[in-house]
């Protein structure tokens, strides 16, 4: 019978239905056929939202929607720019290095592109950078963000797999950093192959001031980091210390913030939180009836029974998850994925903080994919031009992405080295 | 005026939530870091005003289609099939929420017999936030079948 629940699914997706109800209306139409009660459709969507690591989920979108409208985004860039902007192709590298440091307060890739690229594409469109190439760079430094902590797919990943949410945070925080050195890197040797423009060097006063000017949102980061590895805060409480502490930043820092405006982030904040939860309640109920059909077991002896080399796994998966994340929102992936594949990685012994560290890179890799990435759609739509021709100009960055993403399948210490360090 | 009404009471729902959330998680912080025993309600609490916050935005959500899809194969669709598809979508989540929508009437008197463990209160008003969060989303699902209809 679980083919009427792939099935459904699958028609539901390709007829684009929302992912969430593609998995509601796949559920129900299982239930019908089997003859199950349907009072599990609310019950099951209860318990998979009634779990307290995920009350963090919309704490960390507020936290960074109000330091979102309390400027930040526009202090990181200039701050990026004082930094960078002197090296030949110096928007190019703002770019990603804004996206660096903006992704320890947005935690998402899309709202990356969309925050970041409405600013940087035109403005370096400007400047005489190649339409595609500000596109390309904008989308492929976006996929940094869910890898530097806080990250709300670790945080699913966490709560998919009972696994530390401040662990997952430090594992994805190197493999993030070397995404997005590498992303530098490639942005530099194309910008001096075309001899995109540079800037006049800023001079240290103009860089100490745009790091002060920076330093409140960046220490919120920290504040995350050293509150969660420290044991002095729960996730949960350290995303409310982050929405306090954007809310005295916004207030009387940055003065951006008002009471209007405050109402709105949290809405638009909120709205963005319960469309993610009414995805994890219907998935926990896809998942109750893809382990009562006993599918992770099935799926997992059919791939060992093919071969138990570890890395010849971690390769079919890799080509799994990569295939699925470019097409697919990388939350929904993940809720359907992430719990078969983990039961595979764990029988080839690899280390689960490891694999979701692996899982989450995979997936973030396809929202800048062809045909259909995300973010590359994100990018193209905000500088007018085909997804087709941002490809090609994000093919480099791609590659880059790839050689990352295998150092960090074959090397477990690049992920594990510092939760290790930290833990002990 | 009614549509106006509803839409107000989603959003104070949301914000009254989210507040009631911050408020409780603040209280067990602070509570954490004095000689005030942290009270045992609090994570109950910030449990339940999560779980209105995620139902009451829910139908928000829908209404400014915050709902992600895929977009990989619509483009591909004749433009007659895809007008089909623009009415026939919001028809068949309707169904999906709308048996929601009952069941979770049956599962807030399940709740009924269940206290809840630290706070005591009836598990039925906890479980109320389903039936929000689907008649919500149906609520908006009809306005935009009306609208597609009109359209």
């Amino acid at each position: 019978m679980i083919w009427v629940l792939v099935l459904v699914f699958v028609v539901c997706l390709v007829l684009r239905f929302p992912i969430a109800f593609s998995l509601g209306l796949a559920c129900l139409s299982y239930l019908l056929v089997k003859g199950i009660p349907l009072i599990i459709v609310p019950m099951k969507m209860y318990s998979g939202i009634d779990v307290f690591v995920l009350l963090s989920v919309p704490g960390f979108i507020m936290a960074g929607n109000l330091m979102n409208y309390g400027g930040l985004t526009e202090r990181i860039i200039s701050f990026c720019n004082h930094l960078l902007g002197h090296i030949r192709g110096g928007l190019s590298l703002v770019n990603i290095g804004a996206s660096m440091l903006f992704a320890g307060i947005s935690g998402t890739a899309i709202s990356d592109t969309a925050s970041m690229g409405s600013i940087m594409i035109p403005a370096m469109k400007k400047e005489g950078y190649d339409t595609g190439f500000s596109c390309a760079v904008t989308a492929a430094s976006s996929t940094v963000g869910p890898m530097i902590p806080p990250s709300v797919p670790m945080i699913i990943a966490a709560t998919l797999s009972g696994l530390s949410v401040g662990k997952l945070f430090l594992a994805g925080a190197l493999p993030g950093l070397l995404l997005g050195v590498g992303l530098l890197f490639t942005a530099y040797f194309i910008s001096k192959k075309k001899n995109y423009p540079k800037h006049e060097r800023s001079s240290l006063g103009q860089v100490v001031r745009g790091f002060i000017d920076t330093f409140w949102s960046l220490l919120m980061t920290f504040i995350i980091l050293y509150g969660i590895i420290g044991g002095i805060f729960t996730p949960t409480e350290a995303s409310i210390i982050a929405v306090l502490y954007a809310l005295i930043i916004g207030l009387f820092v940055y003065k951006k913030l008002n009471f209007k405006n405050i109402q709105v982030v949290i809405l638009d904040s909120m709205k963005t939180s319960a469309s993610l939860m009414v995805l994890v309640g219907f998935a926990n109920l896809f998942g109750y009836i893809l382990i009562t059909e006993q599918i992770p077991q099935t799926i997992s002896s059919e791939i060992l029974g093919f071969t138990t080399n570890k890395y010849v796994v971690l390769l079919l998966i890799n080509l799994l998850l990569i295939v699925v994340g470019t097409f697919m929102e990388t939350i929904a992936a993940l809720l359907i994925l992430f719990p078969i594949l983990l039961k595979v990685a764990l029988a080839v012994d690899v280390d689960p903080i490891h694999f979701a560290v692996i899982a989450v890179l995979n997936l973030i890799i396809g929202l800048t994919t062809p045909p259909v990435g995300v973010c590359l759609f994100v990018a193209s739509s905000i500088g007018k031009i085909s997804i087709g021709e941002v490809a090609k100009s994000g093919f480099p960055f791609l590659i880059v992405s790839f050689v990352v993403l295998i150092l960090v399948t074959l090397i477990p210490e690049i992920s594990l080295w510092l939760p290790n360090l930290f833990t002990e | 005026m009614l549509h106006k009404n509803i839409g107000r009471v989603l959003k104070y729902g949301v914000l009254i939530s989210t507040w009631g959330l911050i408020s409780t998680v603040v209280i067990q912080i602070i509570c954490r870091f004095t000689p005030i025993a942290t009270p045992s309600w609090t994570e109950e609490a910030s449990r339940i005003f999560f779980i209105y916050a995620m139902a009451f935005a829910a139908g928000l959500a829908m209404k400014s289609n915050y709902y992600v899809h895929l977009d990989m194969f619509y483009s591909r669709f004749s433009k007659k099939f895809q007008h089909l598809l623009l009415m026939a979508i919001p028809i068949i989540s309707l169904v999906l929420f709308l048996i929601m929508a009952i069941y979770s009437m049956r599962f807030v008197m399940l709740g009924f017999a269940e206290k809840s463990p630290s706070m005591g209160f009836n598990m039925g008003v906890a479980f109320f936030s389903m039936f929000i969060m689907s008649v919500s989303i149906c609520y908006y699902l009809v306005i935009k079948i009306i609208k597609n209809f009109r359209k």
